[in-house]
């Protein structure tokens, strides 16, 4: 139940740091502290929870090689799909996950997990993993959820070329929240797309007086309009077209489309005059916009067919003009995205603190080519491979800070083996010169005799040296033959002897238990002592015995590891530039679209300028014979 | 040069731009013949092989980094601590509400070996049942003694600072020693536990 417990609160952790989850479900997830039987599991965490990702993997790596994580297998192995999933790291979550998640998690959070990878398939192209996940959805998702899974289902169709199902999908689509206009926006795009465009009038109609109570709302209001308009002016319709396309803001991020969109309406109609007022307005937006780029084309257009020749002119030769000098900014921001500076200035503030998954860029650099680029850099494609870029580079510093540590360790182990082997013979010099087994041997006499003396009580035996040598003095008096005399002196000598003896064997008496005691005890000791000896003898001696090979797996290791950084590191700074090159070849495959259609306005503008001239000097030619 | 010719062009960059699905549609030119449209297709579909075939290297290189970085880890354990000597303390903390951890004082044997300042991330990390590596150490087989000083803010929001001890045996091979911070309910009080795992 535990193990339970933990594997949801884990996942629902990763799943709610993650972009799709709403703050209600991240709160939601909140538990209490998770019990942890081996100590390198909860380090893991103490680095997961603080969204650490990629120092939890390694030492969940090395606990695992290491055998650390006996009580938490499972958790730890799903753990680790959770974060291989936050660094980014998708395939390999993938695999943990097919082989764990259906029996240690509930359907639900299972039922997320697939579908955060299905996300993250789909925002890196993998559009058929990306469908298998989808596939691995058992139910009805909770909340915002199952809008969003919906969603990713009709584009991943839509993506296919499977038009018909998408809008089968999304044209059962039910209920009133957001997602509920996106679907029906989306139905109706998917609708024009297919030719229905009657269909899609309909639906984008309705989103387009919907009532803007935000600026999402606003927003997908004007994008439906805007559809809806062009629809309409490619289908032959541009009255029908003038409706909607006045719906939209006219300071809103869709408002120079519509006001030129406005325009083409009126003019579809020969009310050029009329179409001259949104395109007259364009004509002082950014050049950067197409649409205001196309108005400084249709300006002129009008300007001629009201026959206002000589503004048309001026107004093709400002064009032509303001084309040059745009397509000299973009060859220019072209020359520098070349020079390849470009992804530096991305990075440069960027501390690498954490990455994977859940990096953004926040700001883009202030470059003069970031003007051009901006929408490219929004799509995913860029902004993954930005953070692939970005991931490379964090894995290149971190080997290369190991290369500095490994010619660390390098030294070191030559210096250990250095101060090892100079040890070495006076550590066997002092080892022959400490005889273990003769103390032993010792120690086991003394044991002995000190047996015997407590078996006979020999008190005399345990005596000091003080009252050995009076005991010896008192025997030797005994034995002098002056006092076998039969003398009255001699008997109160005989008598003071005898008295000092009993005195003497009294005391020893008296203290023989306490005195071999003692001595027991001390002999304990030094057993004891010994025994540390013996074991500290055989530590050193297998130490002696071990060190080399110890030294040998160290160098190994050592020696084996460095090639491998510099092979890597080597390998990362080739994917680094690949990566470099195909997202320099985007942007400047980008840049190079936007400077081909400026050239192609331009074409158009000095065409209709040798027509407007060409007439003017056929008509002047015409008067000239005229007056002759 | 015809408002249609127009309206095409920029209702399919608008459709390719605006929609939720934004960047992957396609745009909308109903006079852009077939082969156009299966160019715009082609393309896209070249562009989205190449991203996925780097983003394959770069998944497979994360994988070689992270298990280099695994083995490397490793050697600098067992270089810098090896296991006969190596002893580590972990801090942990279990529920918490008594005390507010500001930070952990360690001595061992009258040395200070570290005098760790936590972030609220840290902390946090704590609270939730992560366990962090305080210290490691090179220490003799014998006894040695270990004195832990926790700083933070006690019941009531109050400065608090208070020791534990504990004498500890070492003996062959890595010993690792817990500080655990627990709550006595019954007196509403922090209370500092040092715990040896085998």
């Amino acid at each position: 139940m535990i193990l339970r417990r933990f594997l949801a609160v884990a996942l629902c952790v990763i799943l709610a740091a993650g972009t799709i989850a709403p703050q209600p479900y991240a709160a939601e997830v909140k538990s209490g502290p998770i019990l942890v039987e081996d100590v390198q599991f909860g380090e893991v965490l103490f680095y997961f929870y603080q969204e650490d990702y990629f120092p939890a993997i390694v030492r969940l790596l090395a606990a695992k090689k290491e055998s650390q994580l006996e009580n938490h297998l499972d958790e730890s192995e799903l753990l680790l799909g959770g974060l291989y999933l936050s660094y980014g790291h998708h395939l390999k979550a993938a695999d943990i996950f097919e082989r764990l998640l259906a029996d240690n998690v509930d359907q639900d959070v299972r039922d997320r997990t697939w579908f955060f990878l299905a996300k993250i398939w789909h925002q890196r192209g993998y559009l058929a993993e990306s469908q298998r996940a989808l596939d691995r959805i058992e139910s009805r998702m909770p909340g915002p959820f199952e809008a969003e899974r919906r969603m990713l289902q009709a584009q991943l169709l839509i993506d296919n070329g499977n038009h018909d199902r998408a809008i089968e999908l999304l044209g059962n689509w039910r209920g009133k929240d957001a997602w509920a206009n996106y679907a029906r926006f989306n139905l109706g795009v998917a609708m024009v797309r297919s030719g229905r465009v009657n269909d899609a009038a309909r639906i984008l109609d309705k989103l387009g007086k919907l009532e803007p109570l935000n600026e999402e709302l606003s927003s997908l209001r004007d994008k439906a309009n805007l559809a809806l308009g062009y629809a309409y002016l490619q289908a032959g319709q541009p009255r029908a077209a003038k409706t909607p396309l006045q719906r939209v803001r006219l300071d809103g991020p869709f408002s120079n489309k519509a006001l030129l969109g406005v325009g083409w309406a009126d003019a579809e109609v020969d009310k050029y005059r009329k179409a001259l007022v949104p395109w007259m307005e364009l004509g002082g937006r950014d050049l950067l916009d197409p649409a205001v780029q196309e108005a400084m084309l249709a300006v002129p257009y009008a300007l001629a067919k009201l026959e206002s020749i000589s503004q048309a002119a001026d107004y093709y030769l400002n064009a032509v003009e303001a084309f040059y000098e745009e397509a000299q900014r973009i060859d220019q921001a072209i020359d520098r995205l070349e020079s390849g500076d470009y992804l530096k200035e991305f990075l440069a503030l960027d501390p690498l603190s954490s990455t994977g998954w859940y990096w953004q860029l926040e700001s883009l650099p202030n470059a003069p080519e970031s003007r051009f680029l901006y929408h490219l850099l929004a799509t995913h494609r860029f902004q993954e491979g930005l953070k692939n870029y970005r991931d490379l580079r964090f894995l290149w510093q971190n080997l290369d800070e190991w290369q500095t540590n490994i010619r660390v360790y390098r030294t070191m182990l030559d210096t250990r083996e250095k101060a090892y082997n100079e040890r070495l013979p006076l550590i066997e010099r002092s080892l022959g010169q400490a005889d273990i087994s003769s103390l032993i041997s010792r120690k086991n006499n003394l044991d002995a005799r000190l047996r015997l003396v407590e078996e006979k009580a020999d008190s005399l035996a345990l005596a000091t040296e003080r009252e050995f040598e009076l005991w010896g003095e008192i025997v030797g008096i005994e034995k002098n033959p002056a006092l076998n005399a039969p003398i009255p002196e001699a008997a109160e000598v005989r008598d003071k002897i005898r008295l000092l003896k009993g005195a003497l064997q009294w005391n020893l008496d008296k203290q023989f238990r306490g005195r071999l005691w003692n001595i027991r005890r001390d002999l304990k000791r030094t057993g004891e002592a010994l025994v540390d000896t013996t074991s500290l003898r055989r530590q050193v001696g297998e130490s002696m015995r071990d060190e080399p090979m110890l030294f040998a797996d160290f160098n190994r290791r050592v020696d084996g590891l460095s090639p491998k950084i510099d092979d890597l590191k080597a390998r990362l700074e080739f994917a680094m530039e690949r990566q470099r090159v195909f997202m320099l070849g985007v942007a400047i495959d980008e840049l190079r679209a936007q400077r081909g259609r400026l050239d192609t306005y331009s074409v158009q503008a000095r065409f209709a300028l040798a027509a407007i001239y060409d007439l003017a000097a056929t008509a002047t030619a015409d008067s000239g014979f005229d007056s002759q | 040069m015809t408002a249609k010719h127009f309206a095409t062009g920029v209702l399919g960059s608008m459709l390719c731009l605006c929609g939720v699905f934004a960047q992957d549609l396609t745009p909308i030119d109903s006079d852009a013949t077939l082969a156009d449209v299966q160019s715009i297709e082609v393309d896209e579909a070249q562009a989205r092989a190449d991203f996925r075939s780097l983003d394959q290297d770069v998944q497979a290189l994360k994988e070689e980094v992270l298990d280099l970085n695994r083995d490397l880890f490793l050697l600098e354990e067992e270089l810098l601590f090896p296991a006969n000597s190596q002893v580590a303390f972990f801090v942990s903390m279990d529920v918490g509400e008594y005390f507010d951890l500001d930070a952990v004082n360690l001595k061992i044997d009258g040395k200070q070996v570290s005098n760790y300042l936590y972030t609220e991330r840290e902390v946090s990390a704590l609270h939730r049942g992560g366990v962090h590596r305080l210290h490691m150490e090179n220490l003799k087989t014998g006894e040695h003694e270990l004195i832990a000083v926790f700083t933070g803010k006690g019941p009531s929001t109050r400065d608090y600072r208070r020791g534990a001890t504990m004498s500890f045996e070492k003996g062959i091979g890595a010993k690792y020693v817990e500080l655990r911070i627990t709550d006595r309910i019954s007196k509403q009080q922090p209370e500092f536990v040092i715990k040896e795992w085998e």
